[in-house]
């Protein structure tokens, strides 16, 4: 009797596998070749029109007097609307990352932020307690300030190498155990304008004018997928508001250290972001029927 | 006296004959439209159809069954010159089974025209070439995208064969080039050329 109940347990544990398995089975994306992707592309959502996958895998921010090489890759994904007046918006990815939150190490961490030791008595405190601190690597970290659909995409401007390709209201996330979580160089209210081009650029001074790149087109899947490697987005012609939220409580202390030290609020013209990748496109239409065509 | 002066001079006419044909050898030759061997004074109507024509971006390829063109030539200043005034296309398509062409045009026109010699070969020289083509197709990345042609074309001229070829040799030697979407495009064309009006049926030659 027990070693019949034990045997009713084990089939009815390996359905219930199984059932399991099937369910995830229908629950994603079966995309094959080129469209493999676009997993978290909405294109069964009718806005998205076209479907993008776009990993920046190098490059640089440069925020007041802080440069920050790209290490980590920094993934753009969702579909985008039908353009109007030469844009679209976003629509954001299904599994709500359309804006993969890649930390990169901000080159010399807290050192390289705070203040020497020529500071007044309360900020010399406060480097105590920080190089008290085991962690003293400060971790910047790129993500929208405002809904996906006011990040706005012209796929003509990025392939034509002119004016603004990419729109994308952002802000800085700055992380240290020091700096406490809500350490943002830009906000909702006040967000960091990119306006990346493929082109060149014409910034105020002291900046000088860069030049972008569609990158290298190929066409796959028979016309239905163009990817671009070798892209590069720059913009240093936006401003940076002053840091906010740093140091949780003691932010009216160390917020003014770290504008200080960064330089901030940074005008126009003393900002600047590189960004170089590849890039991936398809329609909505297509990528579904991929996924429909393999099942 | 005079024999020494005549000598002189011959002397001074030589060195200007000589000095000038190596200027004329370094800048490079200046070819000129002939019919049956004899320099086109006025000017004449060449038209022509590709017998072969198509634009490659990487992965993908768009031929033109009718690539007809109309040519306005004359010889200015001793250098051949042109005008391409009508680039009629139809037939239009790809190699992609997603992508069709919706519409293409030649835009811009008149596209000016010269003809150049690089390497002791003759070539016709088409600058400010625009086409626009709108590909369709539902599940075609580029559907409903308006893509130009923009850019110079240099073609090698056969004067065997009366046709002038146009690839990325030809385009390599005459320092010219076609972009789309930002990149350098390749472009394949063999255009025979025939004169369509006083000259009718006369060898067309360049040299």
């Amino acid at each position: 009797m027990k070693k019949n109940r034990t045997r009713v347990v084990c089939t009815a544990l390996a359905v219930v596998s199984l059932a399991a398995l099937a369910l995830a089975g229908s629950a994603s994306a079966k995309l094959v070749g080129a469209f493999t992707v676009f997993q978290q592309c909405p294109y069964t959502n009718p806005e998205a029109n076209r479907c993008i996958y776009s990993v920046t895998e190098g490059g640089e921010v440069v925020l007041g007097n802080k440069k920050v090489p790209i290490v980590n890759p920094v993934t753009l994904q969702g579909g985008y609307t039908t353009a109007v007046a030469e844009f679209s918006k976003l629509v954001a990815a299904t599994n709500g990352i359309t804006l993969s939150k890649a930390a990169q190490p901000v080159p010399g961490g807290l050192a390289g932020i705070v203040p020497d030791a020529s500071s007044p008595a309360l900020v010399k405190a406060l480097i105590k307690f920080f190089f008290e601190n085991s962690l003293t690597g400060v971790n910047s970290t790129l993500e929208l300030a405002k809904p996906v659909n006011e990040v706005m995409l012209s796929e003509l401007h990025l392939a034509e190498e002119e004016e603004v390709a990419l729109k994308m209201p952002a802000k800085f996330h700055l992380e240290n155990p020091f700096l406490g979580k809500s350490c943002f160089v830009g906000s909702s209210t006040s967000p960091v304008m990119l306006e990346l081009t493929t082109g060149t650029t014409s910034p105020p001074a002291p900046n000088t004018a860069i030049k972008g790149s569609g990158g290298e087109f190929e066409f796959l899947e028979e016309g239905r997928v163009l990817r671009t490697k070798n892209n590069e987005l720059v913009d240093n012609a936006w401003s940076a508001p002053a840091a906010s939220g740093c140091g949780g409580i003691l932010s009216f202390l160390v917020n003014p250290i770290i504008n200080a030290q960064i330089g901030l609020p940074a005008a126009k013209g003393k900002n600047t972001a590189i960004l170089k990748g590849t890039t991936t496109i398809a329609t909505a239409l297509a990528v579904k029927k991929n996924n429909e065509n393999n099942p | 006296m005079k024999r020494k002066a005549t000598s002189v001079f011959g002397t001074v006419a030589l060195v200007a004959l000589v000095i000038s044909a190596v200027f004329a050898g370094s800048a490079g030759a200046s070819p000129v439209w002939k019919f049956n061997g004899t320099e086109l004074s006025g000017s004449e109507v060449v038209v022509g159809g590709a017998l072969e024509s198509s634009m490659t971006i990487p992965g993908l390829t768009t031929k033109c069954a009718n690539f007809l063109y109309k040519l306005k030539v004359s010889n200015s200043a001793g250098l051949g010159k042109g005008e391409v005034t009508e680039v009629p296309l139809y037939n239009c398509t790809t190699n992609s089974a997603a992508c069709t062409v919706k519409t293409i045009a030649a835009e811009s026109l008149p596209w000016l025209s010269k003809l150049s010699t690089v390497s002791a070969k003759n070539y016709i020289v088409i600058e400010g070439v625009k086409v626009a083509i709108l590909y369709a197709g539902e599940e075609c990345v580029l559907g409903g995208t308006l893509v130009t042609v923009k850019g110079s074309a240099g073609g090698l001229v056969d004067n065997t064969v009366e046709t002038a070829t146009f690839n990325s040799t030809t385009l390599t030697a005459t320092g010219t080039e076609l972009k789309a979407l930002g990149q350098k495009i390749e472009w394949n064309g063999v255009f025979p050329t025939e004169a369509f009006e006083w000259h009718r049926e006369q060898a067309l030659t360049v040299s």
